[in-house]
């Protein structure tokens, strides 16, 4: 094998965390498109179902992950458990974080039109979201954000990678469906 | 639906207003010439904008007659348990009637922050506009309910993957001390002060408590058996632990059946007399 493909991989089966290229070629003393050009190798090396493991983008990097047709032998023996399930409350609220980082409660709440305090404290004690600080207004509210946690539980390399928040808009037909009902019931109202 | 829910949010301003602090002097608060067991009841304040008593200053703020803007509450506070300190008594009544009233003053403070943006709520919003308004909200709500399911997909997808996750074996973070870095000395020079015994803290501050309720109990029987009854102000010193103390033992001999407790009105004396049937049981302490 590419000799310096040899070294990455070394690095990154040493490492609990995935490496970002620059990082490998500080440690490997090359320039990072060498890093590139030899990671591409290894991918080809790991492509599916010729190990065990696999190399993945994940979290701003790369790193070892276990192949999926093995994930369950390494769990029996592990006794690693799959994450809780989210329901769809705190979907909806790490949606919000997610996109409108770095958020407040009452922004939050105010885009999901109930009280989103449990939630962000459930989605912040399983990690999915953090602190980041607080805001310069009055109160100085909290600000939400999502960590690297998020990133590897929704198999992301950043945020870069969400779809844009436009991709989800309401088709205009749906629009002019929730309007007409809408008016239709302000006209009720007003009779 | 807004007016009412200001009315509820707001009753200490609403109470004290009620209560006669608009028209002049507060209910039960001793004014500025009221001195003697009062003096620290209305206690004076001397502040950038104000000077004179405080309750003085709150029938100004609430006649808008001091901007409220212009008053550090907090200034007030500190004023007020420096004064507690210093008289070293702790009036409840007065004390409560100050929190009541620094928290109006708060609320009032705290309201004019918001004052803005309440004025931008949905208030008498003609249905049409408030349709347009929900219809802005709903499409907004709509995006994140859309993304949350895309990112229940990808959960579904993810989650469960198992990534690289192991330490790195400390073994291998091991690095060798360089040899002659560190001299013994140095080392022992650094854990000495490790293994010195800390100084024992002062505890003379700390009185010893002079009585227990087993002894109190003993005491109380003795003089419940010579002399059938006694009351409480009587029996009890000047310490208010030991008062605690001997009231446990009263209540504990009440409990027991042994005396009969009675008090004419709240915070009166307690009076106490033998109970006329034999206990049934003496709670041994």
């Amino acid at each position: 094998m590419h000799a310096l493909a040899r070294r990455l991989e070394a690095l990154l089966f040493i490492s609990s965390r995935p490496l970002a290229p620059p990082e490998m070629a500080a440690a490997c003393g090359c320039p990072t498109a060498e890093v590139d050009e030899a990671l591409a190798v290894l991918r080809v090396e790991y492509a599916a179902e010729r190990h065990g493991v696999t190399l993945r983008d994940v979290a701003g990097g790369v790193t070892f992950a276990v192949a999926d047709d093995c994930a369950e032998d390494v769990r029996r023996l592990t006794g690693a458990e799959r994450p809780d399930d989210l329901t769809p409350a705190l979907l909806e609220t790490l949606a919000v974080v997610a996109y409108l980082q770095p958020v407040t409660r009452a922004e939050t709440a105010e885009v999901r039109g109930v009280s989103s305090e449990w939630a962000l404290g459930a989605l912040e004690e399983r990690g999915l979201v953090e602190q980041l600080g607080r805001a310069d207004t009055p109160g100085a509210p909290i600000l939400y954000g999502t960590g690297v946690r998020f990133l590897r539980l929704f198999g992301l390399r950043s945020l870069e990678e969400l779809p844009p928040l436009e991709e989800f808009s309401l088709q205009a037909v749906e629009v002019d469906e929730i309007r007409a009902r809408l008016l239709a019931n302000a006209e009720r109202r007003r009779a | 639906m807004r007016a009412e829910a200001t009315a509820v949010a707001a009753p200490p301003v609403a109470r004290a207003a009620a209560g006669g602090l608009a028209s002049g002097a507060p209910p039960s608060w001793g004014t500025g010439s009221d001195v003697g067991d009062q003096a620290h009841r209305s206690f004076d304040l001397d502040l950038d904008v104000f000077d004179g008593p405080f309750d003085l200053l709150v029938t100004l703020i609430l006649k808008d007659e001091i901007d409220i803007w212009e008053v550090r509450v907090s200034r007030i506070i500190a004023d007020y348990v420096l004064r507690l300190a210093d008289s070293g008594e702790f009036d409840l009544d007065a004390t409560s009637q100050f929190v009541v009233l620094v928290a109006a003053l708060l609320e009032m403070k705290s309201r004019l922050l918001l004052e803005e943006e309440v004025e931008e709520a949905l208030e008498d919003l003609d249905p049409d506009e408030a349709a347009e308004h929900l219809l802005e909200r709903l499409v907004r709500y709509s995006q994140f309910k859309n993304a949350a399911g895309a990112l229940r997909r990808r959960w579904d997808e993810h989650s469960a993957r198992l990534y690289r996750s192991a330490p790195v074996p400390p073994a291998l973070l091991c690095r060798p001390v360089p040899a002659g870095a560190l001299p013994a000395p140095a080392l022992a020079a650094a854990l000495a002060p490790l293994l010195r015994d800390p100084p024992v803290p002062d505890t003379s501050h700390l009185a010893d408590l002079a009585v227990s309720l087993v002894k109190e109990l003993r005491r109380l029987r003795l003089i419940l058996g010579d002399e059938g009854g006694f009351t409480f102000a009587a029996v009890s010193s000047g310490d208010l632990l030991e008062r605690a103390v001997t009231f446990f033992a009263l209540l504990e001999l009440h409990s027991g059946g042994e005396a009969v407790l009675r008090q004419k009105r709240h915070f009166g004396d307690i009076v106490v007399t033998r109970a006329t049937r034999p206990p049934q049981a003496v709670v041994a302490v």
